[in-house]
């Protein structure tokens, strides 16, 4: 998977490209608009990462120059600002999704995949680890091909575990992740633990390794390195 | 009180000493006319009376109720006419009064006689009736004529005052125009105006810089949080051991809030400029259902069993976002200072949208909640912003807010209806 970040804030972009290649995802970056048109007309990617904001204009200006030249691409804009006028403008414009600064990199990555599932793979992408096997297009998830009963939520967090394989997933990413931007205020970890802790039962309960772990303090992280 | 009514006191109060001094002064003033005048009439008799004599045969014969007249010797000094007080029986009265007599002495014919008569004196109860009754009586004249007057008079002075008063109370920071004043022929007011004029366009300057500063402090303060929070997650994913795990850990979690704190700050201070533009009449009934059906999860997870009364398609007038957060962190609110298990119950009519939950009994006061910052747990996660967005919600729409803690039970009861 390779990827176009466009984002001015170097800082920033050195932290989400040593994320993604650490998950095997290529990751190219410039800082401005005339740079990024560039690289749009040359290469191709699977997604566009874009800010709105940077020195030379606004990213929303771009939308249109992506669309026409990455037929295939994802557009997926990360924004410092937190409005609502901004997130329905590039949507309309042709983006598929929207993140608003700060963001946790695992989300990050999180959305970026379902994205290229959804479009490059259209959706018939199955994530298959040893025993596990999670099929985000009906989200259904089996192991040694028995069907887990989980709910929506669980299905989610085992999806983002799947996708973020031995990467430790602070609460707070996982709070967002589950429950979305509004209810950040939202902070109560104990619904976490008792989503882990159902999530965990299950998989056990069906004759799986327990990948995910406790990493005190912070969260929780699936570790493929999991012992019987 | 009215300051018209003020004046008007003050002004009679002053007026009453004057007319009370006044009073004696014409008092005194009137008695020593009087006795004066009196006199000069009895020297007048006393002069008629002499000329008479020197018509007659015996002058002494002229002697009658109230003219004495005795003879003296030729050579004796002549008296002067003189006034002097005496008691003396009063006919028509019946009884002994307060009289003024009169002497001087005169040369008739080449004799000399000393003449003298009385007369009832003007007593000094009818003087003081006289005094009073004519000062009661302006007194009354000027009462009337002051308090209708100044009324008239007030209303002309003060409009240019009641004008301002209006131009205060339409005061509106988002309008951005400072207080201008129609000038005035008083110079108070024109004072008055001046100062006004001054401040609305200072405090429209510092809530501009307040507002810019709070604006861009939650803009810009986005970038640097996310480049720690990238950073703190790549190095939690690098090779540490426990300790610095729960170093990372520890700053990792100052910034989530810091990120929470900020969020919330920019959203109230976007409520406070009222920026959410765009009221649509909502179906609060339904957002109502479908957020508890949101939380449903989390409920069920904290057993929490929730009884509603929820009138359908109850209709209110808000922006879509701003309904959307009222009726969440309503919600989040009820939920997250819960007891577990425990109960929330949710009334929603045309009127009112009561929502209660069990929960800790407060500390302090409830109402201290609504302040920003102000948390019943001041360890707990939460940042304390949640009511303070609900309650700058409501003022917006002008719905009243009610916090209270009852039966242990927390709860807020919003006016629909203002």
């Amino acid at each position: 998977m390779k990827i176009l970040l466009i984002e001015d804030q170097l800082e920033l972009s050195e932290n989400i490209t040593e994320f993604l290649s650490s998950v095997g995802v290529f990751c190219e970056t410039c800082d401005n608009c005339f740079d990024a048109q560039d690289k749009i007309l040359v290469n191709s990617y699977d997604s566009v990462v874009l800010d709105i904001m940077l020195p030379d204009g606004s990213g929303l200006n771009l939308i249109d120059l992506i669309k026409k030249n990455q037929a295939n691409s994802n557009i997926l804009i990360i924004s410092a600002k937190n409005s609502l006028g901004d997130k329905i403008e590039g949507l309309e414009l042709g983006a598929d999704d929207y993140l608003t600064k700060p963001f946790h990199l695992a989300e990050l990555h999180a959305r970026l995949k379902a994205l290229y599932r959804r479009n490059q793979l259209g959706g018939s992408d199955v994530l298959t680890f040893n025993e596990i096997q999670v099929n985000p297009e009906n989200l259904q998830a089996s192991i040694n091909q028995t069907l887990l009963d989980l709910t929506k939520k669980e299905f989610d967090l085992l999806l983002f575990f799947m996708t973020n394989k031995d990467r430790v997933l602070g609460r707070q990413a996982i709070v967002q992740h589950l429950w979305g931007d509004y209810t950040d205020d939202l902070a109560n970890f104990d619904f976490v633990y008792q989503h882990i802790k159902n999530l965990r039962k299950k998989i056990c309960r069906a004759g799986a390794r327990d990948y995910i772990e406790t990493v005190y303090g912070i969260g929780y992280k699936f570790n493929t390195s999991a012992e019987k | 009180m009215k300051l018209i009514n003020q004046f008007t006191i003050w002004y009679l109060g002053i007026s009453i000493i004057v007319f009370l001094i006044g009073g004696i002064l014409i008092f005194y003033k009137m008695e020593s006319e009087i006795d004066f005048e009196q006199g000069q009439e009895l020297e007048r008799q006393l002069d008629r009376y002499a000329r008479k004599m020197e018509t007659l045969e015996n002058p002494g014969s002229l002697q009658k109720d109230r003219l004495e007249i005795t003879e003296l010797p030729a050579d004796q000094a002549m008296v002067r006419f003189h006034i002097s007080d005496t008691l003396a029986w009063h006919e028509p009265l019946e009884q002994v009064e307060r009289q003024v007599k009169a002497g001087k002495s005169y040369l008739v014919n080449g004799r000399h006689f000393y003449m003298s008569t009385y007369n009832i004196m003007i007593e000094s109860d009818d003087i003081t009736e006289t005094v009073v009754q004519t000062m009661v009586a302006i007194f009354l004249m000027l009462l009337v004529f002051i308090v209708v007057t100044s009324r008239l008079v007030s209303k002309r002075i003060l409009q240019p005052f009641h004008q301002s008063l209006d131009k205060i109370r339409t005061f509106n920071f988002k309008d951005n125009q400072p207080l201008v004043f129609e000038s005035t022929r008083t110079e108070e007011f024109e004072k008055l105006h001046d100062f006004l004029n001054k401040m609305s366009v200072r405090l429209l300057s510092d809530y501009k810089i307040v507002k810019e500063f709070s604006e861009n402090l939650s803009h810009e303060i986005q970038t640097p949080i996310a480049v720690a929070s990238g950073k703190l997650e790549l190095l939690l994913n690098s090779p540490i051991d426990k300790q610095q795990a729960n170093w990372i850990g520890a700053a990792y979690r100052a910034n989530e809030k810091m990120t929470k704190i900020v969020n919330s700050l920019a959203t109230l201070a976007k409520l406070e400029n009222q920026e959410f533009e765009g009221t649509q009449s909502i179906n609060f009934s339904s957002l109502v259902t479908d957020c508890l059906h949101e939380y449903e999860e989390l409920m069920g997870m904290k057993k929490i069993t929730v009884h509603q009364r929820i009138k359908p398609s109850v209709k209110i007038d808000m922006h879509a976002h701003m309904a959307e957060m009222l009726v969440d962190n309503l919600l989040n609110n009820a939920i997250k200072h819960n007891t577990s298990p425990g109960q929330i119950c949710l009334e929603l009519n045309n009127k009112v949208l009561k929502i209660s939950n069990k929960g800790a009994r407060p500390t302090g006061n409830v109402t201290e909640y609504l302040k920003r910052f102000k948390k019943g747990n001041p360890s707990s996660e939460s940042i304390g912003l949640g009511l303070s967005i609900i309650q700058q919600i409501c003022r917006i729409h002008g719905y009243t807010l009610e916090y209270t803690f009852i039966n242990e039970e927390h709860q807020i009861t919003i006016q629909l209806q203002n």
